[in-house]
């Protein structure tokens, strides 16, 4: 269904011949907030653009993704938030009513899956238009919305756990995460990456409010992030600021739709399609397709292989090329300009003359090379 | 237990039937299988009928009540339409339960099943909460014996059952705690749980709730919304009354377009 919006200009082209044949893969929360992982990536903001199924190609290329939820934890996160919304959202309330004080009287509850599936989005649309434009008896949770957003051209259906609203104030994201909060203290590239997909919801949330004629920043920056506690499963709410996370995610997006730029360093018949058969596997041979990725740009750094479905085919090519990136990225920044890890050795140990404007890097890797000698001998 | 005979019996019934049209058909595989059965049910309709007459005077062993029967139990006390997680809760802290929630799933449609085939055949039937859109609620349960005031969701309902809830488990465990010599833990564990989401029910998680105290605050929080959402429920009620053929009153209305069905006929 997502993939009826696409535009039929110049780029909307290119981007569907990049995809070929292969089914366009919808892009959900989890997607998008990968997204602002890794901006500055030319090889993914393509893919995604495409719409193409980062999954299948890395399986496809014989380097299927470590990820993907285990159903051990869909299964636990699935519990988490049962039991954060049983009995009227009970647990929920208080702590809404500990963290944004919300008054004793609000706690007017809408199931927005009442309704049946295919009017979930219009439902959602009036329910909030309703409550933004301050009505009476507008509500105050609204379980299962269904928010959309345009993504290079296509409209990806988005599900937040659930929007709170409070009387005379602000809509808030809740997400409701299984991870656990111990002594105050959560895994940060756990938080991080909550942050980024609430995020995500909060950038929906505001285009609806926009396209709907209100104040978009009717939305709170502050997203309450709802985990256990310690060992126990007892639920406990804080506040998370992703106003970082929404720059990021903006500029990345507009990023997507301004492709022309990426497209036009790209050969016309350039093509990522897997050719699926009859039976729906690709068909296309793998080394084809291999380089055909190659000839986009990719920006591999670690942190890709907690995000991105083609991280081990990015990572086995930056072995080959002997990148500075696989090192990292503080590495990389500060060897700017020195693109593989022999170009470097070579600069530390003299072997090798700077090229222009390679000079400073090159004096201090040198200098590393020599304290380095000093501390072995 | 009456009720698990008649079960029986129309079960016996359907069977003895199914046998002879396999007969006719000469389907003898099809016939062996429903013999099987038909010859298990029998026992089990013997087994039941024997053990009757002694039922009635001492308590009943728990095992010996039907997976209906607790859930009844547990929604008459509880008073409010509550999901298949608390009615097992309150099953088994006060009645010594021994149902699970996975138990619970297929209730209600099996309930429609047998109210479409034989209506108000039975005293009582497990059936939905209906929603603002007079469909079923998803995850609660409800006693056909109820007003349909109780029996439908207005906005602000989940909370104000949540909140009848507590004050009945409350009741019970102070009625339950007069009677015995040390509190059940089961039911303390319950109360606590609910106790920590009512403001002013508890002080802290140490110390065993006080049933008095919790019952009291939630009369107090429940003072706030009552009056909305008697209306809200006044209203929706009058509608599913004026919209709903008996069915759907009891067990929801599919879709819009099953209303306009009702409603055409």
């Amino acid at each position: 269904m997502s993939g009826l919006k696409r535009s039929t200009s110049g780029p909307g082209e290119r981007l569907a011949a990049l995809r070929g044949t292969t089914p366009q893969s919808p892009h959900d929360a989890r997607a998008i907030a990968a997204l602002a992982a890794n901006p500055g990536c030319a090889r993914r903001a393509l893919l995604d653009g495409a719409g193409i199924d980062k999954d299948a190609a890395a399986r496809h290329l014989g380097f299927p993704a470590p990820f993907g939820q285990s159903p051990f934890a869909i299964t636990r996160g699935n519990a988490f938030e049962s039991l954060v919304k049983a009995d009227g959202c009970a647990e929920l309330l208080r702590m809404l009513r500990e963290v944004l004080g919300l008054p004793i009287a609000e706690v007017a509850y809408h199931d927005v899956e009442n309704v049946g599936a295919h009017l979930r989005h219009a439902h959602t649309r009036a329910l909030i238009d309703r409550a933004a434009a301050g009505a009476p008896g507008a509500g105050t949770l609204y379980d299962h919305p269904l928010l959309s957003l345009e993504i290079a051209g296509s409209t990806a259906y988005l599900e937040p756990d659930v929007v709170a609203f409070q009387l005379g104030g602000r809509f808030h994201i809740v997400e409701i995460k299984s991870f656990a909060v111990i002594d105050g203290q959560a895994d940060p590239s756990a938080v991080a990456a909550a942050a980024r997909q609430a995020a995500v919801y909060v950038l929906a949330l505001r285009a609806l409010l926009e396209e709907l004629g209100h104040d978009p920043l009717k939305v709170s920056h502050d997203v309450v992030l709802v985990c256990p506690e310690n060992f126990a499963n007892r639920p406990v709410a804080t506040l998370v600021d992703v106003r970082r996370q929404l720059a990021v995610l903006r500029r990345q997006l507009t990023r997507m739709t301004a492709l022309d730029r990426l497209l036009d360093d790209l050969p016309e018949d350039l093509t990522f399609d897997l050719a699926p058969g009859e039976d729906g596997l690709p068909t296309r041979p793998p080394a084809e397709l291999a380089d055909a990725l190659r000839r986009t740009d990719a920006r591999y750094a670690p942190d890709c292989l907690s995000a991105c479905d083609l991280c081990f085919f990015c990572r086995d090519e930056a072995r080959q090329e002997g990148a500075s990136d696989l090192l990292g990225r503080q590495v990389r920044d500060e060897l700017g300009g020195v693109a593989s890890v022999e170009e470097a050795l070579g600069l530390a140990d003299g072997t090798r003359h700077p090229a222009e404007g390679q000079e400073e890097i090159a004096r201090l890797l040198r200098n590393a090379e020599r304290l380095r000698k000093e501390c072995l001998a | 237990m009456s009720d698990r005979l008649d079960d029986l019996e129309r079960r016996i019934d359907e069977l003895r039937s199914a046998v002879r049209r396999a007969m006719r058909a000469r389907d003898t595989g099809t016939a062996r299988v429903l013999r099987a059965e038909l010859r298990h049910a029998e026992r089990a309709w013997d087994a039941l009928v024997s053990t009757v007459p002694a039922g009635p005077p001492e308590p009943p062993a728990p095992r010996l009540v039907t997976v209906r029967e607790q859930v009844h139990q547990a929604l008459h006390l509880l008073s409010a339409p509550a999901q298949p997680r608390l009615i097992v809760a309150v099953s088994g802290a006060f009645f010594g339960g021994t149902i699970r929630s996975a138990q619970l799933t297929s209730l209600r449609r099996d309930e429609a099943r047998s109210f479409r085939s034989s209506p108000y055949g039975r005293p009582y039937y497990l059936c939905a909460a209906l929603t603002d859109r007079l469909s079923p609620a998803r995850g609660l349960l409800t006693l056909s014996a109820w007003p349909l005031e109780r029996r439908v969701i207005g906005p602000l309902s989940p909370r104000v059952d949540f909140l009848t809830c507590a004050i009945a488990i409350a009741t019970a465990a102070a009625t339950a705690a007069a009677g015995a010599a040390a509190p059940d833990e089961r039911a303390t564990r319950l109360l606590a749980g609910l106790a920590r989401n009512i403001p002013g029910g508890a002080d802290g998680d140490v110390a065993p709730p006080d049933p008095e105290r919790v019952a009291a605050a939630a009369r107090a929080e429940l003072a706030v919304h009552a009056e909305r959402d008697t209306r809200d429920r006044a209203e929706l009620a009058q509608r599913a009354t004026s919209q709903l053929g008996d069915v759907a009153r009891l067990f929801g209305a599919a879709t819009l377009s099953t209303i306009v069905k009702e409603e055409a006929r």
